[in-house]
């Protein structure tokens, strides 16, 4: 269970979150909406460790986030994926899904968690030998979550998947996270794409100037009047 | 067949840092003062060896954690005073003093590791350049111990004018700092190198600490540096705080360049490609520094990759036309 009580966070003096509080159950699909600056990736970024909070509290399966290291919070089964997928360009498909897999010691269990994704993502099987930058936009983000899968995570904190996508790959990537959470993994997504999230996620929280503005069930947000008013353009 | 017998080798040998390749071109250096007509040209060739396993140990940090060691001169320098200095005041053997040298560079190098490898690689280069200033400045301000600019002699290791016992003791040091830089290279913390080399936070997304795997690369490269140097001393005979300049650091830093980046072997091939041209412009003096720098931007400019990539597009070109 990841549960985020009174979170502030930001960058030097400046605060972009106040007094955010989430709470995500093992198997959930759960976004964070939002407009642009609204924080949605500085909660992702808190979570994951990349920078810490000013105050309140990150708890992952009963273990407290805020002081760990990067590093410790990947150990503990918590994987970032962030917009721009975290690729590395030059190296190979292959080699950037084994990347993904460094803390794993078991080569026996790389190899399964290796053939798990191409199972998943059978376009990247057939791209093995090709260097990632030269991979199209919707296959660097299939990359960036098969990676992501390969460090065999309980938590995904995937971060605007749709960003520059066509509508279809945006709803295969999609129904792929779906899939994942229904196979346990915990997965939080950060969205613009207000419309096509609450339409595949369980619940969302919608985030705005750093603020909880309101939560639901996917069905509860799309029948608010709030949310149809102002992300779906319903008048 | 060929490729069958290349792969049943390629096996063992990767294992300690070499491929059927590399063997085949070690085998042709270690015959090569055999063949080689007089004294001078044996010498070259210790230059190109020496030069090109700087350009390696640089090449180490450029090349995979994306670091630019300015002080490379520096560290060697350093290397060479402290082999020399040591068998002179306490008279520690230039094989003991040499190991003490490489440990002394890597020792700074740890230091200077510790203090900027949070930061941009930017911070590295910087203070690596002004270390190896201070490192320049200390050694001209101490005469008393170091001789100063009046230069230090050295002691040789070897006995007798021949050229030839160097030649074999700086391509084992080659052949040593290659295959343990291979060694590290095929690992876990090659895969590390070259993650945080190409994108520091989507390395640490993985679970990569930089400032770990950084540390570590730039105190192995150092290492090579100083153990160098320590040769570097003992082989030259005279030693002047020149040796620490910055001068020599772009002469590295065009060889690594030259040879690409991220490959090892690269720079040591390119080693002895330029050196040769670069002896030959000794008589220019200060105008074979501009040379050096335009050679580098023409370099840049036309062959980003470097030596090591020509093969990679000579069997692209062949692709091509057979399409």
């Amino acid at each position: 269970m990841l549960k985020l009580e009174n979170l502030c966070a930001g960058y030097g003096k400046l605060d972009v979150l106040w007094d955010v509080s989430i709470e995500i159950n093992e198997g959930e699909f759960v976004a964070i909406v939002g407009p642009n600056g609204a924080g949605k990736t500085t909660t992702m970024r808190a979570i994951s460790g990349m920078i810490k909070p000013k105050s309140g509290s990150i708890v992952f399966n009963d273990v407290n986030l805020e002081k760990k290291s990067m590093k410790d919070i990947h150990d503990l089964g918590v994987s970032f994926i962030t917009d721009g997928g975290n690729l590395f360009p030059s190296m190979t498909v292959k080699e950037n899904l084994y990347m993904g897999a460094l803390s794993i010691k078991d080569k026996t269990k790389r190899d399964q968690l290796f053939e798990k994704c191409l199972g998943l993502f059978p376009r990247l099987g057939e791209r093995l030998s090709q260097p990632a930058g030269l991979m199209s936009g919707g296959e660097r983000k299939m990359l960036g979550i098969a990676r992501g899968l390969m460090s065999d995570p309980k938590l995904m904190l995937v971060d605007e998947p749709s960003l520059g996508l066509a509508p279809a790959v945006v709803l295969d990537v999609f129904k792929t996270l779906k899939m994942l959470s229904r196979n346990g993994v915990i997965i939080l997504l950060v969205e613009q794409n207000v419309n096509t999230t609450l339409k595949i996620v369980d619940r969302a929280y919608i985030l705005e100037q750093g603020k909880i503005r309101g939560q639901g069930t996917s069905k509860e947000l799309l029948a608010s009047d709030y949310v149809q008013r102002t992300y779906l353009g319903i008048e | 067949m060929k490729n069958e017998l290349y792969n049943r080798l390629s096996a063992p040998l990767k294992k300690i840092g070499l491929s059927p390749l590399s063997v085949a071109a070690f085998i042709l250096l270690a015959l090569f003062p055999f063949v080689s007509p007089n004294a001078y040209i044996t010498k070259l060739g210790i230059t190109c060896i020496m030069w090109g396993t700087l350009a390696m140990g640089f090449d180490f940090s450029v090349g995979y954690i994306n670091v630019s060691n300015w002080g490379y001169a520096g560290l060697m320098g350093l290397g060479a005073y402290v082999s020399a200095l040591l068998l002179k005041f306490f008279d520690i053997t230039p094989w003991a003093g040499m190991i003490i040298a490489g440990c002394t560079a890597a020792a700074i190098g740890f230091v200077i590791a510790v203090l900027t490898m949070r930061m941009d690689a930017m911070f590295t280069a910087l203070l690596a350049w002004f270390v190896g200033i201070v490192l320049q400045n200390i050694v001209t301000a101490l005469p008393e111990i170091t001789r100063g600019a009046m230069g230090l002699n050295v002691k040789p290791i070897f006995r007798g004018a021949s050229p030839t016992p160097y030649y074999y003791l700086i391509l084992a040091i080659c052949i040593l700092t290659f295959c343990v830089l291979h060694i590290f290279v095929n690992s876990k913390f090659g895969f590390s190198f070259k993650a945080l080399g190409q994108d520091i936070e989507a390395a640490k997304a993985i679970g990569i600490s930089p400032f770990k795997y950084r540390t570590i690369n730039f105190v192995v490269s150092c290492f090579v540096a100083g153990l160098v140097g320590g040769f570097y001393g003992h082989y030259i005979g005279v030693l002047s705080p020149n040796v620490l300049g910055t001068k020599n650091v772009v002469q590295i830093l065009v060889i690594a360049y030259i040879g690409g980046r991220g490959s090892i072997w690269g720079p040591l091939l390119a080693s002895f490609l330029l050196m040769p041209i670069f002896e030959s412009m000794n008589s220019l003096v200060e105008i074979k520094y501009i040379i050096y720098g335009l050679v580098l931007i023409i370099s840049m400019i036309f062959f980003p990759g470097g030596i090591c990539k020509l093969p990679e597009k000579v069997r692209q070109i062949i692709k091509d036309r057979k399409k």
